[in-house]
C-alpha cells in the first residue's frame, strides 16, 4: 500500500461517514461529491482511466447536479443539530453486517495477484485479440462497443427508460 | 496476521465499510435524499470490489493498440461492467429523485416519518 493509496481510502471513508451522519441535506450532498472523486482517484490508482472519467464526470459531476437540483426543488429541513442522532438497534445490524464481509476478507486474494480474473481465458482472449479484430486500441471501449454490445444496447434501453419515467413524473412540475 | 490482510487486501477491507455505511444511510437516515446518497455509496463499494479485483501488480491500462510484447494489462472486463453500472446508476438516482420531487410536492415533505404519518391519515 502506497501513502497515496492510503490517504485516498482514509479521505473516502471519512467522506462516506460524514454523509451518513451530517444532518444537512446540502453538507451531505458536498461530502458525496467529494467521495466521489476520491473513488475517482481511486480508479486512476488501479490503472482503470475509463472508469476514473466516467465516475468524475458522471458521478462526481452530474449526480451532484441531479441532487442539487432536486433540493432546489424542495426544501432543505431546517436543522437544529449538525449531525443525525445514531440509533443503536440499526447501529447492531450494520456492524453485523460489517462483521460478515470483513470475515470474507481473509478468503480473497491479495490485491494485484495473478487471479482468474486478470489472467483468465476470457481477459486473455480480449487482451491478445481486441484491437486485431475491432482495431480499437482501447481493450475497454471494444469489449464496451464490439463484444458486449448487445449490453451497452441494454443500457442505452435503461437510460431512454430513465428518461422516459422522470419526463411523466415530473410532467406537471417540469411542463406547466 | 491481520495487519498482513490489512497490507496485501485494503481495498476490500474499505469495501467492507462502505457497504455497511451505504446501507446504514438506506435504513436509518429519515430524509429520503440522504437514502438515495446512501444507494450510491453502497454502489460505489461495489464497484471497488470489481475494479479491485481487475487489478494486476505493474500493469497498465488495457490500452493494447500501442502496446508491445510483454506488457501486461489489467482485465478491462470489469472495466466495461462498471461502466455499464455507473451510467445506469445515474439512470436509477434521477427516476428516484424525480419521485423524490414528486413526493415532496403532494406531502410538502421529505421526512420519512411525516411522510408515513401522511400516508396513514389518508
Amino acid at each position: 500500500m502506497t501513502p497515496l493509496e492510503a490517504v485516498v481510502l482514509v479521505f473516502v471513508i471519512g467522506c462516506a461517514l460524514a454523509a451518513a451522519l451530517l444532518r444537512d441535506v446540502l453538507s451531505a450532498i458536498i461530502a458525496f461529491a467529494a467521495y466521489s472523486l476520491g473513488i475517482a482517484v481511486i480508479w486512476v490508482i488501479l490503472q482503470a482511466p475509463d472508469v476514473a472519467l466516467t465516475e468524475a464526470a458522471v458521478g462526481a459531476g452530474v449526480m451532484t447536479l441531479l441532487l442539487l437540483l432536486t433540493i432546489a426543488k424542495t426544501v432543505r429541513p431546517e436543522s437544529d443539530a449538525s449531525f443525525e442522532d445514531v440509533r443503536p438497534r440499526s447501529l447492531v445490524v450494520v456492524v453485523a453486517f460489517a462483521a460478515v464481509l470483513l470475515a470474507t476478507v481473509p478468503a480473497l486474494p491479495a490485491i494485484g495477484a495473478e487471479t482468474p480474473v486478470t489472467t483468465g481465458e476470457v481477459t486473455s482472449y480480449y487482451l491478445e485479440n481486441a484491437y486485431e479484430e475491432t482495431e480499437v486500441g482501447n481493450a475497454v471501449t471494444a469489449v464496451l462497443a464490439a463484444y458486449r454490445g448487445f449490453d451497452t444496447l441494454g443500457e442505452a434501453v435503461v437510460v431512454f427508460s430513465a428518461v422516459v419515467a422522470v419526463l411523466m413524473v415530473l410532467r406537471r412540475e417540469v411542463m406547466a | 496476521m491481520i495487519l498482513d490482510i490489512l497490507l496485501t487486501r485494503y481495498n476490500y477491507v474499505v469495501v467492507a465499510l462502505l457497504l455497511p455505511v451505504g446501507a446504514y444511510m438506506m435504513i436509518e437516515n429519515r430524509n429520503l435524499v440522504k437514502k438515495v446518497i446512501g444507494m450510491n455509496v453502497f454502489q460505489t463499494g461495489i464497484f471497488l470490489f470489481f475494479i479491485t479485483a481487475a487489478y494486476r501488480e505493474g500493469a497498465s491500462p488495457p490500452l493494447v493498440g500501442d502496446g508491445g510484447a510483454g506488457v501486461t494489462y489489467v482485465s478491462p472486463l470489469p472495466h466495461v461492467l462498471i461502466l455499464t453500472a455507473i451510467v445506469v446508476g445515474v439512470s436509477l438516482t434521477a427516476v428516484a429523485l424525480a419521485l423524490i420531487v414528486r413526493i415532496y410536492a403532494q406531502y410538502g415533505t421529505l421526512d420519512e416519518r411525516r411522510l408515513r404519518e401522511a400516508y396513514a391519515d389518508e
